[in-house]
């Protein structure tokens, strides 16, 4: 590189800052969306990721006061963080219907009377070895009815903590009966038996994340939505790239540099260098924003790491890469409107298929085998590297080289299309 | 003013006695199936004129300043800026060019536009800020040269267009319709810069759909016809050739069908171009022929409102050329 192209380089790097700052409009859409999309889609999203209690499930127990089954599904559902209880003594099979259409209860669960006693007394027929055709009480039918809007998948759980709740109940009604056979065969011998239902013979440890480093954070929301709206910023800057370079087509003023000495990569990189400088700025506003405002507001926040070089490089060669993009359609658009509507249509291709809208881990495996055609997808898999699994540079490297040879190959097509040889 | 000392950098890489541009049997096809847009044109500018290329619209000048300014490749054909077949640095260093829309930056001000522009040809420092005042001075916008262009009305832009087309002092200029859609005063200054620029040895190629403008700028023309040379010249040359044999005549109502063909029978009447209402004819005894035309117009049931015979204008010249209107 000689001093005049250096110089020519400055100055086209100057001449596109100068544009960019003069657009006032196109800079608050820059920086103030992608955060606010961080902020709103983050706290939205906030309890469908990681361990925080947020999406409770507002459930409704019918059932006596006092009643033995009630007690204990009432305790079982309020163990888990999930679950909003209330617990009522009688209500009408009328009025519990209306209270989950107007979404009230997502889950009512109803205990008939004198459930215990009912269950009592056939735990006291099957353990006198009763033939089932003779025994007289019936199996306690408890009565569930569902908010069809409530995701299948809650409803298993909600269903499964039932079951757990109604088998402690049986456990206990068990024991009680075998207490009072053994009372009456032992006499004075008899020794109490222990809490067996209290004491778990088997149990599973809390899950551990299993990380590349040391133990990382539990995935939250934040840490799937900063780097993903990150990425999409990023990559949304390929239109107002693309336009403005249609733009100095159209004004003439590309045709005018095309009759000088000037090298192409002083032209395409002038304006790629302002545009790799908002994206820096982007991500450090939406990772500051993430960091320190959303707790603020009530949400997860947002835990970097230890590997802030692994983080830079990840954000510089996502920026490359989408600047790459960015120019080669450029290159071929003939008009804004074609250069605008092809580039933001692709990068949301993009974006869904990587996992930037969509979590991955939500996507089917063929899907999940598809997003990695997404340069979007080894972005957020670098940055999740970082921010979720603890890893480092050597960590985010194959998806930095990635994200490195699809900028590459971008530029390379610009340039040469630039100098009409393609 | 920066035009008066202008340095001699094409004299530096090219012998004075080599035209400035040359071009040679080009000829440019975008596609197979088409007619082409330059059909083996050939002509010659020599250094230090002003020339004029004239020609109706699609007849192929945009083309040409196109693969003069390297952008476009002919199909066939050569073409020599300075003596030098392809467009070397220095060559392109000698070269200013002027396009027809303002290629300028609207949301930059004047001077940041010619800083940029400045920087683009290579020039640095004190250098490059005495160009700059230079041209502001030249093109007469110093007082705006610190507002976006995007406020410049449009003769401003056009005069700003112009001198950062000179910002690097190039020895051969070519500007493709300078002065269109421009207030009267504005097209005077571009005129009388031109001249200075001439007048300081720079060559001038320029597109004009203006034949006064062509008539009172140029030295030589060119006018275009179909991709092709129809005729090139001397601009004095060319109107002492067509002097004593031209024949225009205004038709005070548009002409019926058949009148041309009627016309071209007539034993005293050579060429006849109608365009409108606007018949333009060459004869070799104009004075007999004009009456002879207006036996024949009369017969037509067509007044006239103007006859002028044996005073040529590159207006008429170029309507017995193309056959065309001279107007976009």
């Amino acid at each position: 590189m000689n001093d005049g192209n250096l110089s020519r380089f400055v100055a086209s790097v100057m001449k596109d800052a100068r544009i960019i700052m003069r657009d006032r409009q196109a800079l608050i859409l820059f920086f103030v969306m992608p955060v606010l999309f961080v902020l709103i889609l983050s706290l939205a999203l906030r309890d469908a990721f990681g361990e925080r209690p947020g999406a409770t499930f507002p459930v409704l127990v019918i059932a006596p006061a006092g009643d033995r089954v009630g007690d204990s599904v009432e305790a079982r559902f309020k163990a888990n963080r999930h679950i909003e209880l209330t617990r009522i003594s009688r209500a009408s099979d009328e009025e519990v219907r209306g209270w989950l259409v107007q979404g009230r209860y997502k889950f009512a669960v109803l205990i008939p009377d004198g459930a215990a006693a009912q269950a009592q007394r056939r735990v006291g027929e099957i353990m006198a070895q009763v033939p089932p055709e003779l025994r007289m009480e019936p199996v306690v039918q408890v009565r569930v009815l569902v908010d069809p809007a409530l995701r299948s998948d809650y409803r298993k759980v909600l269903e499964g903590v039932l079951a757990l709740a109604l088998h402690e109940v049986e456990m206990r009604l068990g024991r009680e009966q075998l207490e009072q056979t053994l009372r009456i065969t032992q006499g004075k011998d008899y020794a109490p038996l222990p809490d067996i239902e209290q004491t778990r013979l088997l149990t599973p440890l809390p899950a551990e994340p299993v990380t590349k480093g040391a133990l990382g954070p539990t995935p939250t929301s934040v840490q799937q939505n900063a780097p993903a709206w990150t990425l999409l910023a990023m990559f949304f800057l390929t239109v107002p790239l693309s336009v403005s370079f249609i733009k100095e087509r159209d004004q003439g003023s590309l045709f005018r540099l095309q009759t000088m000495t000037v090298p192409a990569w002083v032209v395409l990189g002038g304006k790629a260098v302002p545009f790799f400088v908002i994206n820096l700025i982007q991500m450090a506003s939406i990772l500051l924003v993430s960091v320190h405002v959303l707790p603020w507001l009530g949400g997860d926040p947002l835990e970097l790491g230890d590997a802030p070089l692994a983080l830079l490089t990840t954000g510089a060669s996502a920026s490359l890469a989408a600047i790459g993009f960015g120019i080669a359609v450029a290159m071929y658009a003939r008009t804004t409107e074609q250069a605008a509507s092809f580039s933001s249509a692709t990068v949301m291709i993009m974006a869904a298929l990587g996992g930037i809208l969509v979590p991955k881990t939500v996507m089917p495996p063929l899907m999940q085998d598809l997003a990695q055609l997404s340069p979007l997808s080894w972005g957020l898999d670098a940055f999740q590297d970082v921010f979720v699994r603890g890893g480092g540079l050597r960590d985010v490297t194959p998806e930095v080289l990635g994200l490195l040879a699809f900028s590459l190959v971008c530029h390379g097509i610009a340039i040469l299309r630039y100098q009409g040889r393609l | 003013m920066g035009i008066a000392c202008a340095p001699p950098a094409l004299a530096a890489i090219a012998g004075a006695e080599l035209p400035a541009i040359e071009v040679r049997h080009i000829t440019k096809r975008f596609r197979e199936d088409a007619p082409p847009a330059l059909d083996d044109l050939s002509l010659t500018v020599p250094q230090g004129v002003i020339y004029g290329i004239l020609g109706p619209n699609g007849a192929g000048k945009t083309t040409l300043l196109s693969i003069l300014c390297g952008l476009l490749k002919p199909t066939a054909g050569t073409v020599r800026l300075a003596g030098h077949e392809t467009l070397s640095p220095e060559v392109k260093r000698a070269l200013g060019v002027v396009p027809q829309e303002p290629a300028v930056y609207p949301t930059l001000t004047g001077r940041e536009n010619l800083e940029y522009f400045g920087r683009m040809q290579g020039l640095r420092g004190p250098r490059l800020k005495e160009r700059i005042e230079a041209c502001l001075q030249i093109a007469e916008i110093g007082d705006q040269a610190d507002r976006r262009v995007e406020h410049y009305s449009g003769g401003y832009k056009r005069r700003l267009n112009l001198v950062i087309g000179l910002i690097h002092e190039p020895r051969i200029l070519i500007l493709d319709e300078p002065t269109v859609a421009i207030d009267p005063h504005s097209r005077s200054l571009i005129h009388q810069r031109l001249r200075q620029l001439h007048a300081a040895g720079v060559t001038i190629l320029l597109t004009t759909h203006y034949m006064e403008e062509a008539e009172q700028l140029c030295h030589q023309v060119a006018i275009m016809h179909r991709g092709r040379v129809a005729v090139e010249g001397e601009v004095h040359a060319l109107l002492a050739r067509h002097r004593d044999d031209s024949i225009q005549i205004s038709l005070d109502r548009d002409p019926p069908a058949g009148l041309a063909q009627a016309l071209r029978g007539l034993p005293s009447v050579g060429d006849i171009s109608l365009s409108g209402r606007c018949l333009t004819a060459t004869a070799p005894h104009p004075l007999e022929a004009a009456l002879a035309l207006l036996q024949t117009l009369r017969e037509h049931g067509l007044g006239v409102e103007s006859l002028d015979y044996g005073q040529a204008s590159l207006e008429h010249i170029f309507l017995t050329y193309t056959g065309e209107d001279t107007r976009p």
